[in-house]
């Protein structure tokens, strides 16, 4: 049955809103941890913080100039910090914020003299060719994006890595955590993702993750990609969706597969729902944003420029 | 090493000028409307690392919300929600300074970003310029209360050279009645004054118009309810907590004759209570303040000044009036303009050295009406009671009682004394080399508008001219919008105590940022905005208690006497001067004399203050015989004739 709704001229268009980001989507079942099948669970847990600290990292490229007309020169800026909370009150962990800044390019376009003058400039270079130099200009600008996000990946891994060696409690990480070496096999990392260009689950089951209810979760199932860390996963209904998006308020939480329970899924749940106050807005990602995660981002906004 | 209390801050939209810059501060900074700091700058300009100075005047609090319904739609509309979140909101607490000072102060450039301080009291001096007039031997520092912020409490002080002359003087005070405490901040201000004016800038002494109830009443009498906190005020500012030692009451006399029309009445206090009292010769010269000028004309105004200059107190010689008069009371006066008038009438002459006989008639009208009208203070006989010109005394304060008399009255005591005080200080007759007078209720005689009085014309004066004959101003009113621009535009120093809303609406104050008049709205008693001619800016003080006795305790310690008959008048007045004095013995001695006669002979004895008391007032009197009770002569018994005498009875 197909309903037909009155059409909205102020809402946005799927154009504008991008869900997938421009990338392909895929469905990619992930092994059963709890039960045979797929399934709903209310979280069976108090809602109340168990977070110590927020960790999450912002990059920012912008192209500052051309080599020749083809090839375009990135400037990139990446950071990572954990936000440790006190009474409430979040501040930041260790030494501080790491925040990085490189010019991206691919070495093989430039010529000594040219490679000598960007480095008299006093910013590091990172060549976006070692993997092949597209021919296509839009290819190269995907490499030196591609270049900033390891970049970024590398600093919030670094970050992560630390916390968890010092083992000062639980720590929620905004996205993945499989790419997180040691961090992803500490029992403090919590990943939190929040968009869903890959559904870890079996294709008669995606209606189902689509509506979960406010408060419930699927039951766990392992998640084993290529290179990176197997994980324990499952996804959590934290808000109602926006009307337009079926996985709107939607989260899929992330922890080392060593640590995975049902008590420990039901518990991590509850601390991912308690962050819901108070709300990120006026980020347009509120709805699955806690608010530590944009208190991070504000804050590598203000030192990372 | 102090604490930073906060960073400077500046953005394209919110950016730091010469004049006024923006810090943030943590959440628990103490830190409020009026607080001093000091910002110490990072790069040197002119070769000095810059230090700025500036007093908050808005405070501003936000967090990283866009908007209000937000922190709703995250509590779900709960308010309890809110406060059990995980997480605390990011919270700014951002203040707007306006600089004081900044050093080195050329070239004067914006406040540059660096780290906030708050000011200790060597900051606060510098700040406030006070450290030009702070300096060991060149010392004109007057305490007039203690700034507080944090930890910090430092004296702040106003400049003598600016406070009393030369360079600028006067003060005027604006506040509520009842609540902001003007006359207990004059009231500490003089004591300050008297514990700090400089030995090198000569001496000072207080003349104060009591124009409302009892407030100045009780100079001499100790406070009762200093406590700890005020105690402690005295000593930070070097302020003895005691009462003033040499203080003077003067009031006119009731219009009955028999007390003094004063608060001040009750018997223990009236050892320092004084007549004041006016014969002709001390009010003619300020018969215009009476006079209304659509009345008198320029006919009249030229008898009254040919009076002035040619009859009172000379020896007048008149064909018309035959023998040689010498006018020195408006008794003799009035027998001159009577005498005058018959003599005029007896030749049928219209006029009279050029003053028509209409013209003589009006102005022994107005004249003669004079007593009449400020009875009590006005004598008929001339006998006069005034104040101690030529011999004010250094730290002396003279208070003249005006609460009680009628319009008339007060207009006329304050013409004559501030002239007086005037004119005596410019010939430095006076006694001492500078006055502060301390007028209440200045909207009423200097207002900004209606006609243009004498009283007006003198305070404009004074304001004007006063600093640089050391005759200083101290005036108070509730509404400093209704007094005349140029009165409070002259003072150099003002005080503000709790403000009515409407009259901070009023354009005067369009200069203070919106957040010091809120707090001006809502000063406690004991607090006051400063302003002076050092401070860039205005700065919000505490001050004690006054040491004085309050008018409300006075009156409850000391209550007013009642009424006396004219005998127990009589014994209260010579008692003062003799305690031999009884009731028994003044009713004997006055038993046979009219009430006047008492009146001027209890006058007479007051102001000669003999040897001996009882024998002076005696003299006064006009001597009567009393009449002699003769004891009945004995009536001879009526003879009866003989029993056959046919004429017997």
């Amino acid at each position: 049955m197909v309903s037909v709704l009155g059409v909205d001229a102020t809402a946005p268009s799927l154009e504008s809103l991008d869900p997938a980001g421009g990338t392909p989507v895929s469905v990619a079942p992930g092994s059963p941890l709890e039960s045979g099948r797929l399934e709903m669970r209310v979280v069976a847990a108090a809602l109340k913080p168990g977070f110590a600290a927020f960790l999450d990292g912002i990059q920012r490229s912008v192209v500052i100039g051309q080599l020749g007309s083809l090839v375009p020169v990135v400037h990139g800026t990446v950071g990572a910090v954990v936000r440790v909370r006190r009474e409430r009150v979040l501040s930041t962990w260790g030494d501080g914020a790491l925040v990085a800044r490189a010019l991206y390019l691919p070495f093989a376009r430039l010529d000594t003299a040219m490679r000598a003058a960007c480095e008299a400039g006093g910013v590091p270079l990172v060549d976006t060719g070692e993997e092949g130099d597209p021919a296509h200009p839009h290819g190269r600008l995907a490499s030196a994006r591609l270049a900033i996000q390891r970049a970024r990946e590398e600093a919030e891994l670094t970050l992560a890595v630390a916390w968890c060696a010092e083992g000062a409690g639980p720590l929620y990480v905004d996205g993945s955590i499989s790419g997180f070496g040691e961090a992803a096999l500490s029992p403090l990392a919590v990943g939190v993702v929040k968009s869903h260009r890959t559904l870890y689950v079996p294709a008669p089951d995606v209606p189902l993750v689509a509506g979960l209810e406010v408060g419930s979760r699927t039951t766990a199932f392992a998640v084993d990609a290529r290179r990176r860390a197997r994980i324990a996963s499952w996804y959590l209904r934290v808000r109602s969706g926006d009307g337009a998006d079926p996985f709107s308020g939607l989260v899929r939480v992330e922890i080392a597969e060593s640590a995975f329970s049902t008590e420990r899924a039901d518990e991590i749940s509850g601390w991912i729902l308690a962050e819901r106050e108070p709300v990120a807005l006026p980020d347009p990602r509120w709805r699955v944003m806690a608010y530590g995660i944009r208190d991070c981002e504000e804050y590598l906004r203000a030192v990372a420029g | 090493m102090a604490d930073i209390l906060g960073r400077v801050v500046a953005t394209e939209r919110r950016p730091n000028t010469p004049h006024q810059f923006h810090f943030w501060t943590a959440l628990d900074a103490p830190v409020g409307i009026g607080t001093i700091v000091r910002v110490e700058g990072t790069d040197p300009v002119a070769g000095q690392l810059p230090q700025v100075y500036g007093v908050v005047v808005e405070g501003f609090s936000y967090s990283d919300l866009e908007s209000p319904l937000h922190d709703v739609l995250g509590a779900d509309g709960v308010p309890e929600r809110a406060g059990r979140a995980a997480t605390r909101r990011t919270e700014i607490r951002l203040y707007t300074a306006n600089v004081l000072r900044h050093i080195p102060d050329d070239p004067l450039q914006p406040v540059a970003l660096g780290a906030v301080y708050l000011a200790a009291d060597a900051d606060v001096a510098i700040a406030l310029r006070m450290d030009a007039y702070l300096k060991e031997g060149s010392r004109t520092a007057i305490p007039v209360g203690l700034y507080r912020a944090g930890a910090t409490a430092s004296p702040i002080h106003l400049d003598a050279d600016f406070l009393l002359g030369p360079e600028a003087a006067h003060l005027n005070i604006s506040g509520v009645s009842g609540l902001a405490t003007k006359t207990s901040a004059v009231e500490w201000l003089l004591a300050s004054i008297f514990a700090h004016f400089p030995a090198k800038k000569g001496s000072v002494a207080a003349l104060c118009f009591n124009v409302k109830g009892p407030d100045l009443c009780f100079l001499d009498q100790p406070a009762t309810r200093l406590d700890a906190a005020d105690l402690e005020l005295y000593a930070r500012l070097g302020v003895p907590a005691e009462p003033f030692a040499n203080v003077r009451y003067y009031a006119p006399y009731t219009a009955r004759g028999y007390t003094l029309n004063t608060l001040r009445s009750h018997e223990a206090l009236a050892h320092n209570v004084q007549p004041l009292t006016w014969g002709l010769r001390e009010v003619l010269e300020y018969a215009e303040v009476l006079l209304n000028k659509d009345d008198v004309d320029a006919k009249a105004d030229a008898l009254i000044d040919f009076i002035r200059e040619r009859v009172v107190d000379q020896d007048f010689r008149d064909d018309l009036l035959g023998e040689v008069r010498r006018v020195q009371s408006f008794t003799d006066l009035e027998r001159w303009f009577s005498d005058l008038l018959k003599a005029m009438e007896a030749r049928d002459r219209e006029s009279w050295r050029t003053h028509h006989v209409a013209t003589i008639r009006k102005v022994r009208n107005r004249l003669t009406n004079i007593s009449t009208r400020c009875a009590g203070l006005v004598t008929d006989d001339g006998t006069v009671s005034d104040l101690p010109w030529g011999k004010f005394e250094d730290r002396g304060v003279y208070v003249i009682d005006v609460a009680k008399q009628e319009e008339d009255a007060q207009d006329l005591i304050f013409a004559r004394v501030i002239t007086q005080l005037r004119e005596r200080l410019e010939k430095r007759t006076l006694g001492v080399d500078h006055v502060v007078v301390f007028v209440d209720e200045l909207n009423k005689y200097a207002p900004s508008d209606g006609p243009d009085t004498y009283v007006r014309k003198m305070l404009l004066d004074v304001s004007e001219r006063g600093r640089y004959l050391g005759l200083v101003l101290f005036a108070a009113q509730q509404f400093r919008s209704q007094v005349h621009r140029r009165v409070v535009g002259n003072a150099g120093t003002a005080l503000f105590g709790r403000m009515d809303s409407d009259e901070l609406a009023t354009p005067g104050y369009a200069t203070l940022p919106p957040a010091t008049r809120t707090k001006l709205s809502t000063l406690d008693k004991g607090e006051l905005m400063v302003r002076h001619p050092h401070f860039t800016q205005p700065v919000f003080v505490r001050f004690p208690r006054p040491a004085v006795l309050s008018g409300r305790e006075g009156v409850e310690r000391f209550p007013q006497a009642s009424e006396p008959t004219l005998d127990e008048a009589i014994v209260r007045a010579l008692r003062q001067l003799d305690r031999t004095v009884t009731l028994e013995w003044v009713k004997e001695t006055i038993a046979l004399s009219e009430e006047d006669e008492v009146l001027r002979a209890r006058n007479r004895t007051q102001q000669a203050r003999p040897e001996d008391v009882k024998a002076f007032f005696r003299a006064q009197l006009k001597r009567r015989v009393a009449p002699e009770v003769m004891a009945p002569r004995p009536r001879p018994a009526i003879r009866t004739g003989p029993a056959d005498d046919p004429y017997a009875f």
